[in-house]
């Protein structure tokens, strides 16, 4: 009994692993890299690069939205902090207010500003980290939904995959420091079963909350038993917000200057002012939020509570003090909080983000070594035979699904640098170079030999990535030799993270193009409990 | 208290827990260990994972640190690992010298 169902285990395992690891490959790198999505945005963006906060910012961000805002209903200014160097300004235009296509709040007009100058900057049109972001939920050209549901699918697999794969490899916890170099499959599997084991408590837990994210599309219909079918209700109860409907405008009036309201804030909580939302400028009734961060924990919701003050526009008096709080949630909403808050990383600490971003690493490479793995059994049972087709079409799409998807984020980050700034649908562009070398990637890996396709792509990865902070030197000025990408410090990281994966991959490329010295010596059935129904 | 620490606490907790078995125990030792010394090594390793939470919990509030324990552990294992058939002796001076270095940035405030 025990056998079979160890044996009906790895069945599931390595099919399940085969069928969607090539999505969940593609799920947990640009997952990975969504830990860093502001900073891939800001990279992206070199314009913002050379804006400095000074005292006079909030001053400036005041007189710009007067000159080019002056009747909206609303203004909102989003000050520098330490992930983005220049101020965003947004307004709602006067009149009615147009609903978003597809529902929700229109979010108004936007522009970014210099926060030393004052000057209105225009960067280059990009969706920057936001499109890998969304890629790892929503992937790209799809129906949204359909596409969350095949993620979710694809997430419940890797689930199964992880519970199977336990009860598979039965010796795991007993093996788990081995790793025997220069075996072939055996060197695989232990590797697989490394980055797996050791990091199984953070595959559980990235793979459980991203369920959770999506629990109320995935599992309606308690909600809908409890409130009858009306899920905004959930909503609202679930997760509250603050519905503050302004009234109408009154009649027009001067207002008292921002920078004594600002300082006066940031001198009542201790730290600097990060943003301040204006409820019909220029009128009798104008309202200025003034709020400064909000440290934010980990079981804490995501908006609301950071700590504000309210002010009369017209006369300057204080109408309201928000203290800081945390806003009261019951144990589930808690737990809920928790994970997602996990999922996410909103809690900002460098360290935590970059030990998550590794950890993110080790869930790539393990999903990628079980691919792997797949291949390599299947290439030391043919002995000396030609592979058929369906081993070559698997070899292929593992190419294109990891060194493939490499050289695809690679390219976009390159195209962003080198497209020219006034390109017409320059944001697009860039996203169909990245579809187009992935295209590419997955043609040439299913027409090239196995091994030299393996080489052929690693070089292309090594060059690529080593050459993105030279390609950032010759167009931009916040390179890695700088005053700004170290005042900065992501733009610094930035690079050197692509340095760094790039020696990475040339590690690889060295390892794989190196002629191997036991080439025909049979790794197999030496421990039959280890590989016994493994792959 | 720094993450570099609670990171080589990890370190040396893991390989405190690879020299508790027996394989690994010569692969690093050279030599066979009696029963006795791979339970001290066992008690060792678990000893030094308790102390990496008690870091994690002085580092992070309770949520976070608890979740943060195994993400520390897994990283610090992984390289582990590798180091384990390539350079034992490296693995082994590491397991020592890691936390000393830790601790001494710790201590002069750098790290």
């Amino acid at each position: 009994m025990n056998g079979s169902l160890r044996q009906s285990m790895a069945w599931l395992h390595t099919w399940s692993g085969l069928l969607l690891g090539w999505l969940l490959v593609a799920v947990f790198v640009t997952g990975t890299s969504a830990y860093y999505r502001e900073e891939i945005s800001l990279w992206m963006e070199p314009e913002l690069h050379q804006s400095v906060r000074s005292d006079d910012t909030v001053d400036l961000a005041w007189q710009t939205l007067g000159r080019i805002a002056a009747d909206a209903r609303s203004w909102d200014i989003s000050l520098p902090d330490a992930r983005n160097p220049a101020v965003q300004l947004r307004w709602q235009p006067a009149g009615e207010e147009q609903p978003r296509q597809g529902g929700g709040r229109n979010r108004g007009e936007q522009v970014w500003m210099d926060a030393g100058s004052g000057e209105v900057l225009t960067p280059r049109e990009t969706r920057g980290g936001h499109f890998l972001y969304r890629f790892h939920f929503e992937l790209y050209g799809v129906p949204r939904l359909w596409a969350r549901w095949l993620i979710c699918i694809a997430t419940m697999f890797m689930l199964v995959a992880i519970i199977s794969g336990v009860i598979t490899h039965k010796k795991l916890f007993k093996d788990f420091f081995t790793f025997r170099p220069g075996k072939g499959q055996r060197s695989w599997l232990d590797a697989h079963n490394a980055s797996a084991v050791l990091a199984l408590p953070f595959h559980f837990m990235i793979t459980y909350s991203g369920l959770l994210l999506f629990m109320v599309m995935l599992m309606p219909w308690g909600i809908d038993a409890a409130y009858d079918g009306d899920r905004r209700a959930f909503f609202d109860e679930a997760f509250p917000r603050s519905t503050e409907t302004p009234g109408p405008a009154g009649g027009p009036a001067d207002m008292v200057a921002i920078g004594p309201l600002a300082a006066a804030t940031a001198a009542r909580f201790e730290r600097p002012v990060s943003r301040i939302e204006v409820q019909h400028p220029n009128r009798e009734n104008a309202r200025i939020r003034i709020s400064v961060e909000q440290d934010v924990t980990i079981s804490g919701r995501r908006r609301g509570g950071s700590p504000t003050q309210v002010f009369q526009g017209s006369s300057g008096g204080l109408l309201e003090t928000i203290e800081p709080r945390e806003a009261p949630a019951p144990l589930m909403g808690k737990v809920y909080n928790v994970m997602t808050n996990l999922h996410l990383v909103r809690f900002a600490d460098p360290v935590v983000r970059l030990l998550f971003f590794f950890s993110g690493l080790a869930g790539s490479a393990m999903v990628a070594t079980g691919m792997l793995l797949w291949v390599s059994k299947r290439t030391q049972q043919l002995r000396r035979q030609q592979p058929g087709a369906a081993l070559k079409l698997v070899n292929g799409l593992n190419m294109a699904s990891i060194t493939g998807l490499l050289a695809a984020i690679g390219a976009y980050f390159a195209a962003n640098r080198l497209l020219p700034p006034a390109l017409a649908e320059r944001s697009s562009w860039e996203i169909r170079v990245f579809f187009l070398v992935w295209l590419a990637s997955l043609v040439h890996g299913l027409l090239r030999p196995h091994r030299r396709g393996w080489i052929e792509q690693l070089a292309v990865i090594t060059v690529l990535w080593l050459a993105l902070p030279f390609v950032d030197m010759a167009t931009t000025n916040s390179h890695l030799f700088s005053a700004a990408a170290w005042r900065l410090g992501a733009l610094a990281g930035f690079d050197l993270i692509c340095l760094l994966l790039g020696a990475l991959w040339g590690y690889t490329l060295w390892r794989v193009a190196k002629p191997k010295q036991d080439k025909r010596k049979p790794a197999r059935a030496r421990e039959p409990a280890l590989a016994e129904g493994n792959a | 208290m720094t993450v570099l620490l609670a990171l080589a606490l990890g370190y040396t907790g893991l390989t405190c827990l690879a020299l508790g078995m027996k394989r690994h125990h010569q692969e690093l030792l050279g030599r066979k260990p009696t029963e006795a010394r791979l339970r001290l090594f066992k008690a060792a390793g678990w000893l030094l994972i308790l102390a990496t939470t008690a870091a994690c919990l002085m580092l992070w509030p309770l949520g976070l640190a608890l979740s943060m324990v195994p993400i520390l552990v897994t990283l610090v294992g992984l390289p582990l690992i590798f180091l384990l058939p390539y350079r034992p002796a490296l693995a082994r001076h590491l397991a020592w010298a890691l936390p000393l270095v830790a601790g001494g940035l710790a201590v002069g405030g750098l790290g």
